[in-house]
């Protein structure tokens, strides 16, 4: 279980992101963040594993303190959550499967891992990885010659690779077409059942928050103004969480079915 | 033209000029002038330069013809030229990579590291490898180790400075991922951030490779061992036609380790 107390994160720039918030977020729950660009959803995924320090509060972990981990600790709780970016964050010069060993590197020793003798049990962890985002025929392509949401699903194959028990995704669809960010959001759906990690994850379209969260969170200026299921939320709960009425914009406008 | 007129919206005026530019201009023409002028500089007159030409015209005969003779006597001292550059830029380009990191805001574990080791590098970088070569002939002895030294300071200078700032502009996506997964930073560093600066630093590596092979033409010159030394020699005994023969060695050999190189950036990169 992932538990907010009255956390803050305040920038150096003065810009409160994050404003005592509190929030419990049970194993296995499929929960959708949304909110206008600048309300703090990014820092309150990165608040989880701590990438974003907390100035106040506390984020906890099955009971561990984030905020208070040492180095080495935070790395371990870091390296049992799995993170997808919204630009895939891949080292393109390099194939796929080196991309998602990045997922093993903590656990593979850090002598092994510099010099890229993975043990063949890490290699077959990334395999099984991209086997289960369908990619798997792709393992020694470099990873500049995928298309958007194929570098997309390697993202999520490095967050399986880790074998985590958390997945959190920063706008994992917002550079991918219509289309393909069904694809991607029914990925990680499949994997929030199959494997019942806790999937948190940041989108601004607001039909697929919808249709994909189990549970939705409306963040505004740094608070959450909601907290409900995804089939309560609708176009009133939206637009007190945007502050304005509703635009095109606001949605993906592809209508697909979840898995 | 019967094109719709749009109503036209105000323009914004357009800032005043900025005196940057050409006070700058002024400024780099008196530094010149005071370089060059017969008072403070060095009377550097350009027509002189084409009056006194023909004064070397009698030397510059006397390399004519090379001397094919002496080839054999210059193959070891070649050799052992090429010998240090690839010794030196193995052992200095290795170095260069830790230090490369260490000199990034990118990759630097902490403020403190990044400005010492900055700060070494501003020190190995101030002084030429022929003033590091005359230092280390006079600590050590002659020879080519001296001169391999001397190479290798040379290097480090060169590929950490231009690494480290490769390094400060690599995509920071991939680094966030590595931290996200629990890296720790030599891991982070190893495969996050040098897999996308490799062929740069394979290409800056070949490039300190070909200033080897050049610098160690003129650390002969010191007594530091490659070919300077016959140069040393041959210039000193007016030796001349002798002198032609090394001076046509270098510029193959230059060539066709540019070659070389061309061909292995493309190749590696």
């Amino acid at each position: 279980m992932i538990r907010f107390e009255n956390a803050s994160v305040t920038y150096a720039g003065g810009v409160q992101a994050l404003k005592n918030v509190t929030l419990e977020i049970p194993d296995g729950q499929m929960m959708v963040i949304v909110g206008l660009s600048g309300a703090g959803k990014s820092t309150l995924i990165r608040a989880i594993n701590g990438l974003v320090p907390l100035s106040d509060g506390d984020v906890t972990i099955d009971g561990e303190s984030v905020r208070h981990a040492k180095p080495k600790q935070l790395r371990e709780i870091r390296s049992r959550i799995g993170m997808i970016f919204q630009t895939f964050n891949l080292v393109n010069r390099t194939t796929v499967l080196n991309n998602v060993l990045m997922g093993r590197l903590h656990h593979a020793g850090t002598m092994r891992s510099l010099l890229g003798w993975y043990k063949a049990e890490d290699v077959e962890i990334a395999m099984q990885a991209l086997e289960r985002v369908g990619i798997v025929e792709k393992a020694f392509v470099r990873a500049s010659n995928l298309s958007g949401g194929q570098q997309q699903r390697v993202g999520i194959a490095r967050a399986l690779a880790q074998e985590p028990k958390i997945i959190l995704a920063d706008e994992p669809v917002a550079s991918l077409d219509p289309p393909t960010s069904h694809v991607v959001m029914r990925d990680l759906q499949r994997i929030n059942r199959e494997l019942n990690m806790t999937t948190i994850i940041n989108l601004h379209f607001l039909d697929l928050a919808k249709v994909y969260g189990e549970r939705i969170i409306g963040m505004r200026a740094g608070e959450i103004v909601y907290d409900g299921t995804g089939a309560a939320a609708d176009e009133n709960v939206f637009r007190d969480i945007y502050g304005r009425s509703l635009t095109a914009d606001d949605m993906l406008g592809e209508a697909a079915a979840a898995g | 033209m019967t094109a719709a007129t749009a109503p036209r919206s105000a323009r914004p005026s357009r800032p005043p000029r900025s005196l940057v530019g050409p006070v700058a201009l002024v400024i780099f023409a008196a530094i010149t002038w005071w370089a060059a002028s017969e008072e403070f500089g060095l009377n550097f007159d350009v027509p002189r330069l084409f009056s006194n030409l023909t004064r070397g015209a009698g030397i510059l005969a006397e390399f004519w013809p090379p001397e094919f003779g002496v080839v054999p006597r210059t193959i070891g001292p070649m050799l052992e030229t090429v010998q240090m550059a690839i010794i030196a830029s193995l052992i200095g380009c290795a170095l260069a990579l830790p230090i490369a990191f260490l000199a990034s805001r990118v990759t630097s574990p902490n403020f403190a590291t990044y400005l010492i080791d900055r700060g070494i590098l501003s020190v190995v970088r101030a002084l030429p490898d022929v003033l590091y070569a005359l230092i280390f002939v006079a600590a050590l002895s002659i020879g080519p180790l001296p001169g391999i030294l001397a190479l290798i300071l040379f290097n480090i200078a060169v590929v950490a400075k231009l690494l480290s700032e490769t390094v400060d502009g690599v995509d920071p996506g991939p680094i966030e991922a590595a931290r996200a997964s629990g890296a720790n930073r030599l891991l982070t560093v190893r495969w996050a951030v040098l897999p996308q600066v490799l062929p740069n630093y394979v290409a800056y590596s070949l490039y300190a490779f070909e200033l080897n092979i050049r610098a160690s033409a003129v650390l002969g010159i010191v007594g530091a061992g490659g070919i300077g030394n016959l140069i040393n020699e041959y210039r000193r005994f007016f030796q001349y036609d002798r002198l032609a023969v090394v001076v046509i060695e270098i510029f193959v050999l230059v060539i066709i380790v540019e070659w070389v190189s061309i061909w292995l950036r493309r190749k590696l990169v």
